[in-house]
């Protein structure tokens, strides 16, 4: 059984997949069903998609907070 | 905090910004390779283009940057059973993703081959990204053996977390390649 710690950020993990793949999802159907025009919606869509990843799987933040799990 | 931390800290943070520098550099070279694709086809794209094969391999990607992120968050506790367990999980999803795109190509060469317009921008940008994921596979592989021997602690796991982020940048690479390739119209 992972520790308390870990337990957070493993189902913080499942979160953002989730999240992820709601938005993978209406990307699909707008790209899917809309015959044209969709460009600027799946623009956003993936502007969306990418800021969880480089927020809470990259750590971008890190950059301008480097306190980690490494440094403790 | 003892001037050791200070410098731990800081060395980590150098690391960090070395490797954000580098993956700001391959996005440039994505970036103009997604520009390329408006400039020769515009919105354009083929009706044989098989959009639900790359709506699966896109989910597949997604799982794995899951997988990744569990395998740094367990070596981050000191979890190394989870880690090495995630780190194979990853590398299962990027070869089955590179499955996935072989499978595409093998329909691309039937429908719009590399010599056409769109085939050239397809090849081109999913060729580039699926050599990014062996790369990154590549990397992977790198963690299991020293992973296995207990090489990576909570205090000292840099290895992994670089080849982590640069796992997550080629998905994150994909999420734009997708909607641009594949559902643009």
């Amino acid at each position: 059984m992972p520790e308390p710690g870990l337990r957070g950020k493993l189902r913080l993990g499942y979160i953002v997949l989730g999240a992820l793949i709601a938005i993978k999802i209406a990307e699909y159907l707008v790209g899917t069903t809309i015959p044209n025009g969709v460009w600027p919606f799946l623009t956003i869509l993936a502007l969306v998609g990418a800021w969880p990843i480089l927020y809470y799987f990259m750590h971008i933040n890190q950059l301008w907070h480097p306190k980690s799990r490494h440094d403790e | 905090m003892s001037r050791a931390t200070t410098l731990v800290i800081n060395r980590l943070t150098i690391k960090r910004l070395g490797l954000w520098l580098f993956i700001l550099s391959e996005s440039f070279l994505f970036l103009a390779l997604l520009v390329v694709r408006f400039y020769l086809q515009g919105v354009q794209r083929p009706t044989e283009l098989n959009q639900p094969l790359g709506f699966v391999i896109s989910g597949i990607l997604l799982l794995s940057s899951l997988t990744a992120y569990r395998g740094e968050s367990a070596i981050a506790y000191g979890d190394e059973k989870l880690f090495r367990r995630n780190i194979l999980f990853t590398l299962g999803l990027g070869i089955l993703f590179l499955v996935g795109v072989g499978i595409e190509w093998a329909e691309g060469f039937r429908f719009f081959p590399p010599a056409s317009g769109f085939g050239t921008v397809f090849f081109t940008l999913t060729g580039f990204h699926a050599f990014h994921v062996l790369t990154g596979l590549l990397a992977l592989l790198t963690l299991v053996l020293p992973g296995q021997k207990g090489r990576f602690t909570p205090e000292n796991y840099w290895a992994v977390e670089g080849i982590v982020k640069y796992w997550h940048f080629v998905d994150v690479a994909w999420v734009f390649i997708f909607p641009t390739l594949y559902l643009v119209s």
